[in-house]
């Protein structure tokens, strides 16, 4: 792998009204080329942070980055020359046309009108845009937007994309979308660094990943070897009568040999189990043998979800918007 | 060059996107006509003009002046609305200059303000006022500089600031005195005005342009007025557009 992005001890804190926040705490990763790369986190985990310190916007407290061979810090100009950012916001002209959006953006990079207008054009094409080129930004619907925010990332041709919640506000259909044209820039060699709390998207899109929480770099790995850590199934039950029933059905079936581990949130019981068919039986004829009462059951093959839980102690769906989806 | 590369694309960014914006050019056309039309026979009565031409001499470098003043100094407006919408951002992740970034709306403000002051002009001479055309040039750099000096200061405090009640906070705090101290309306001289006003004014760049201006509208090229308001307004214009820079530079969008 040949690296494209290596940060190492990244800090970032922020002064406000109630003493420091420190946003990012020593992160260090290494992305490599033609990868594409995920941040995981719920809100407020830095990852914005990170990205804006990655693409010079944000000068660095301490530790160091490198992009493109480029430390960020001595180099930014010539960084910036070879990355391109969406931000969360987007950031296009709400008066101006999709097509003059795109060829500003173009321009700005110093290439001429020429190559510029060429390239819009096909970028157009290439991300459904061309229907409403001329039309005003103001009349886009969201997907069309984040479509164009991508096509104005990506019009220099740049060697990294860096991209802060690409599908954020999107209908799952939007998203698929989206996701099918991100996987076509590693096709042509672009690094993706995105970010997102959906995670689903880190699962589907990302070759790698890193999960993060409070500014720090919790668990790092392959959607598949991040899973695998987990191991087993995993095997939801949510309880009639509250959390002390949870805890007591906790207590009775982590002595159970196929359990490994055990954790009680609210009235949901959580159960990691080797395997998942030859459990639940048994576990079922335990709780019932104690008279408890099941709401519902259910098992699944570990999620992202289950990493984070396991790392964290909490639940990436809890907070926010994230996690729409359900279970694989 | 790159860098004038990047302020003619930006500068015509700009530009568009006011031309777009109708209603902002109608509060923009009509304001002054409004004042010349409603504030001028006021002016005639009070200063006992003898004709509306005269009055008109006194009253329109004023009407320029503030209009010089107000299109300076709201000009960080726009900036908050850009960076809230992550359009600045956006800008700033591109190896565009800085400085471009910076000048691109202030010029593309000064040739909106031009405009203004041409429709200004002709309506002037409607209603009876002798333009002398070569003072008026010279009058339009001053126009530009003073423009140009708030325009920077209030782009740069839009940056610092980042949300607009804070930064109307700061604009309209330093506005009202400023325009109060510069004799915009109705001239400070030793016969209107008490001398502490008079010695305050002094610390004003828009009352060097005001008084500057009434000089150049009856064509009096020679009058002190006229260079110490390039003395004043020049150094004052390089000085704030460097500390705007600057704050671009480093600033946390
Ligand atoms: N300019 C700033 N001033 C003060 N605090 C800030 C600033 N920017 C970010 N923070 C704080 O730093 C922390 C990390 O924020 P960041 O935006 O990086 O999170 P995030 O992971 O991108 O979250 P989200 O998923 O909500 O976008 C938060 O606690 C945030 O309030
Ligand atoms: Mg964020």
């Amino acid at each position: 792998m040949e690296p494209i992005i290596t940060t190492t001890g990244l800090r970032k804190s922020f002064r406000s009204k109630r003493g420091p926040v420190e946003a990012v705490r020593g992160v260090s990763i290494v992305v490599g080329r033609g990868e594409i790369f995920g941040f995981l986190g719920p809100n407020g985990a830095g990852k914005t942070t990170t990205l804006r310190m990655l693409t010079t916007l944000l000068p660095i407290d301490s530790g160091s980055a490198t992009v493109a061979g480029l430390d960020v810090g001595r180099a930014p100009k010539e960084v910036r020359a070879r990355i391109g950012y969406v931000s969360q916001l987007g950031g296009a002209d709400e008066l101006a046309t999709g097509r003059e959006n795109l060829v500003l953006q173009g321009r700005l990079y110093g290439d001429s009108l020429a190559t510029v207008t060429a390239r819009a054009e096909r970028l157009m094409a290439a991300l459904d845009l061309a229907d409403f080129a001329d039309r005003k930004v103001r009349t886009y619907s969201g997907g069309q937007r984040r479509r164009l925010d991508i096509a104005m990332g990506i019009v220099h041709e740049p060697e990294v994309l860096f991209l802060d919640e690409p599908s954020t506000g999107l209908d799952p259909q939007n998203r698929a979308n989206l996701w099918v044209q991100i996987e076509a820039l590693r096709t042509r060699g672009t690094t993706v660094f995105l970010t997102t709390h959906y995670l689903e998207e880190a699962d589907v899109l990302c070759d790698r990943l890193v999960i993060m929480d409070h500014g720090e770099i919790v668990a790092e790995g392959t959607p598949r070897d991040l899973k695998r850590e987990v191991a087993g199934d995993a095997v939801v039950i949510v309880v009639h009568g509250g959390h002390e029933v949870a805890r007591r059905a906790g207590r009775i079936l982590e002595h159970e040999p196929s359990v490994r581990e055990a954790t009680v949130e609210d009235d949901v019981l959580r159960l990691y189990v080797e395997d998942g068919a030859t459990a639940l039986p048994v576990l079922l004829r335990l709780l019932d043998a104690e008279r408890i009462e099941l709401r519902t059951i259910n098992l699944s093959e570990p999620t992202l979800d289950d990493v984070f839980l396991r790392q964290t102690g909490r639940s990436l769906r809890d907070g926010g918007p994230a996690g729409t989806e359900t279970a694989a | 060059m790159k860098v004038a590369t990047d302020i003619g694309l930006l500068y015509k960014r700009y530009t568009r996107q006011m031309l777009r914006n109708p209603i902002w050019l109608f509060v923009g056309f009509s304001t002054p006509v409004l004042y010349l039309a409603l504030f001028t026979p006021l002016l005639k009565q009070v200063t006992r003009a003898p004709s509306t031409g005269v009055a008109l001499e006194l009253f329109l470098p004023g009407i320029m002046s503030l209009m010089a003043f107000a299109s300076g100094s709201s000009a960080g407006f726009s900036t908050i609305f850009e960076l809230q919408g992550g359009v600045i951002e956006r800008f700033r992740v591109t190896p565009t200059s800085r400085f471009a970034i910076l000048i691109g709306p202030i010029l593309s403000g000064l040739s909106m303000m031009l405009v203004f002051d041409l429709v200004v002009v002709l309506v002037g001479i409607g209603f009876g006022f002798d333009a002398h055309w070569s003072g008026l040039a010279v009058l339009a750099v001053l126009l530009c500089l003073l423009a140009t000096t708030f325009a920077a200061f209030s782009v740069a405090t839009a940056i610092s600031t980042k949300e607009i009640s804070a930064f109307a906070a700061v604009i309209n705090g330093i506005n009202l005195p400023l325009l109060l101290l510069a004799g915009v309306l109705l001239p400070i001289s030793s016969q209107t005005a008490p001398e502490w006003m008079q010695v305050l004014a002094h610390f004003n760049p828009l009352y060097y342009l005001v008084v500057a201006a009434r000089a150049l509208a009856v064509d009096a090229y020679g009058r002190p007025e006229v260079w110490q308001a390039f003395a004043v307004l020049a150094p004052t214009c390089a000085a704030m557009l460097a500390w705007a820079t600057r704050i671009f530079r480093r600033a946390v969008a």
